[in-house]
């Protein structure tokens, strides 16, 4: 758990890639896989032959201000805000950690889109200093991260056919209705949709958790392995993905108001990049 | 038939001659005979029969040996009783002389009325899917099990009676695609798909995967195809799921591009629209799993097939 947490602090980027502490061989060559036994994954993360990345992609908090807030002045007062009237919220886009909070009349927020535990807290954070810095009398209580949703790429496919008949209990296949196999485990608490290509969303209320299922679900996956995907097709799909995720540089008319020094820091923010930024609105979160 | 029934005092009447032997019941005349001799060992039994006799051109008056509906004792409360009121809500129906006419009727609970609303919306969606009534009769034990759960409370009933008819169709594996039910039923795949989920985890049932085979029949017949062609699409979607040419399709894809597969090396060919519109399948989804199989078609024929276009003239598309 701690591991994934320094090599999160180490990574420097806004994809927190959490790397397994066995280094694969230097030219990015993968070694031989040797199947994990039950004993070899309780051990540690080393144990899972081949460097597995796990990414981070989503995570999800709530916390409360402990005041009412008045979401029409909100509105029209707040920067990089949209006020939602059918659903009583407003939509607050913050740029670093690019993260949106949904923020309703009775204080309660909501914060997606932050990439790790540490710099959804910080948006936490930086959300309620604006607010508190509108006027109201804000205290920033009761934060928790309710999800986390975390995706992983295993370099063989999987018959999931063969593996959802297996675990009929856990497993549920509707290739009618998805194309993936969702999997819950109890301990951890864990859903996890398992897909013939090889890659594994997992969603767990905590990055542990995630970190543990993704350990949990590889022995069992892997006696369903079917081919074995070459290094070199997983790093064009890698790019490919890559390449339709841009990293937010686009420059967006809209937020020409916007002042950077306006924002003070609340924290130590060594790991997150502190150089002006343009925000592209449209990009959707994933 | 029993052996040795009860008489009136708990005493097993037997015939004297023939102890062992199984005494024949006779309804009308009240007896119990013995098959060995014919000795009338009971007598003065019970008469089961109807009271009156029922003559068929007399069909337009109600059976008086018959008080109500048949009763749906399974199902329903078990309810005996019968209630004789005036006339719903105060609307008191008048007999000449301005006397109440008393009418017989049943009236249901309220939580009656809800199952009997499903049943009745069941037995429609089995109507249009021309279901036979084996299906209908599972559906509705899951219905009652679901609503006596009372975890699918709030959805709406006729979403828990489709769901519960696509369940009792992959029950007794005849599944029935989900397109299928939701085009004779006003609810969306989607909310279809989740109390379908919903249910299976109340029931803490599983349900068999869907194979490419169980929807090949209904669709060749749709499409009017010989059974030759049937069976050779059967085949080349079962070997092209083995071979695994096709993962992450869902079997319905794969039947569709099976059978286009084998109506196109056949007299009868299909169009791709044609097939999409009878299996609920988009046509570009077909050209995909097609494109995926195409390349193996040479191994995915059965052997005895009777090529009307040889295999490398075949669309590749």
């Amino acid at each position: 758990m701690s591991a994934i947490e320094q090599t999160l602090a180490h990574s420097g980027g806004d994809t927190g890639i959490g790397h397994y502490p066995q280094a694969s061989t230097g030219n990015g060559e993968v070694p031989a896989p040797n199947l994990p036994t039950h004993s070899d994954v309780n051990e540690e993360l080393q144990d899972d032959g081949p460097t597995i990345d796990i990414v981070i992609n989503n995570v999800v908090c709530s916390f409360a201000t402990c005041c009412h807030l008045n979401l029409k002045r909100i509105a029209t007062e707040g920067m990089n805000v949209e006020y939602k009237r059918e659903n009583g919220m407003v939509n607050m886009k913050l740029r670093k950690p690019s993260a949106t909070a949904s923020i309703w009349s009775s204080g309660k927020i909501t914060c997606t889109g932050a990439t790790s535990e540490e710099h959804s807290r910080i948006a936490g954070r930086r959300i309620a200093r604006i607010l508190q810095r509108m006027g109201f009398k804000v205290r920033f209580s009761n934060f928790r991260v309710v999800n986390v949703l975390g995706t992983c790429t295993l370099p063989f496919t999987i018959k999931i056919i063969d593996f959802s008949r297996e675990h009929r209990q856990a497993a549920s296949y509707e290739p009618e209705l998805h194309p993936g196999v969702t999997y819950r485990i109890k301990n951890p608490k864990a859903t996890l949709k398992i897909f013939s290509t090889g890659s594994i969303t997992v969603t767990a209320p905590c990055v542990a958790n995630v970190q543990s299922a993704i350990e949990h679900i590889f022995p069992l996956v892997l006696e369903f392995k079917g081919e074995d995907i070459s290094e070199e097709e997983l790093l064009r799909k890698r790019i490919l993905k890559n390449k339709n995720k841009r990293p937010k540089s686009k420059p967006v008319v809209s937020y020409i108001n916007d002042v950077d020094s306006d924002w003070m820091d609340m924290e130590d923010d060594s790991e997150l990049d502190t150089s002006e930024e343009s925000f592209d609105s449209e990009d959707s979160q994933d | 038939m029993a052996s040795g029934s009860k008489g009136p005092r708990g005493t097993t009447l037997y015939c004297p001659e023939h102890p062992d032997a199984p005494l024949v019941e006779d309804y009308h005349a009240g007896d119990m005979i013995c098959p060995e001799c014919g000795l009338v060992v009971g007598d003065r039994v019970v008469d089961v029969g109807t009271e009156w006799r029922t003559f068929s051109n007399d069909k337009n008056q109600k059976d008086p040996c018959r008080v109500g509906a048949a009763e749906n004792p399974l199902l329903d409360g078990g309810d005996l009783s019968t209630m004789i009121a005036p006339g719903a809500m105060g609307e008191t129906i008048t007999d000449e002389h301005g006397k109440p006419v008393y009418r017989n009727r049943r009236t249901l609970n309220s939580s009656d009325r809800a199952l009997m609303t499903a049943f009745r919306e069941i037995s429609q969606i089995a109507d249009r899917l021309n279901l036979p009534k084996m299906i209908v009769d599972r559906a509705n034990t899951l219905f009652k099990q679901v609503h006596d759960g009372k975890s699918l409370k709030g959805r709406s009933n006729d979403a828990v009676a489709a769901a519960c008819m696509y369940i009792a169709c992959r029950q007794e594996s005849v599944p029935r695609t989900f397109k299928e039910i939701c085009g004779v039923s006003k609810i969306s795949k989607k909310e279809i798909g989740r109390v379908f989920k919903l249910i299976l985890k109340t029931l803490e049932t599983n349900v068999d995967l869907i194979t490419t085979g169980d929807f090949m029949s209904r669709f060749c017949s749709n499409l009017n195809l010989p059974h030759s062609v049937q069976k050779a699409a059967t085949s080349i979607a079962k070997k092209a799921v083995e071979k695994d040419l096709v993962p992450g399709r869902s079997p319905v894809s794969v039947a569709a591009a099976a059978i286009y597969m084998a109506s196109q090396a056949s007299e009868h060919r299909k169009s791709q629209k044609e097939i999409g519109d009878i299996a609920g399948v988009a046509e570009v989804t077909i050209r995909q799993s097609y494109k995926l199989m195409y390349p193996k078609a040479h191994d995915l024929f059965p052997e005895d097939f009777k090529f009307a276009i040889p295999i490398e003239q075949l669309p590749a598309q």
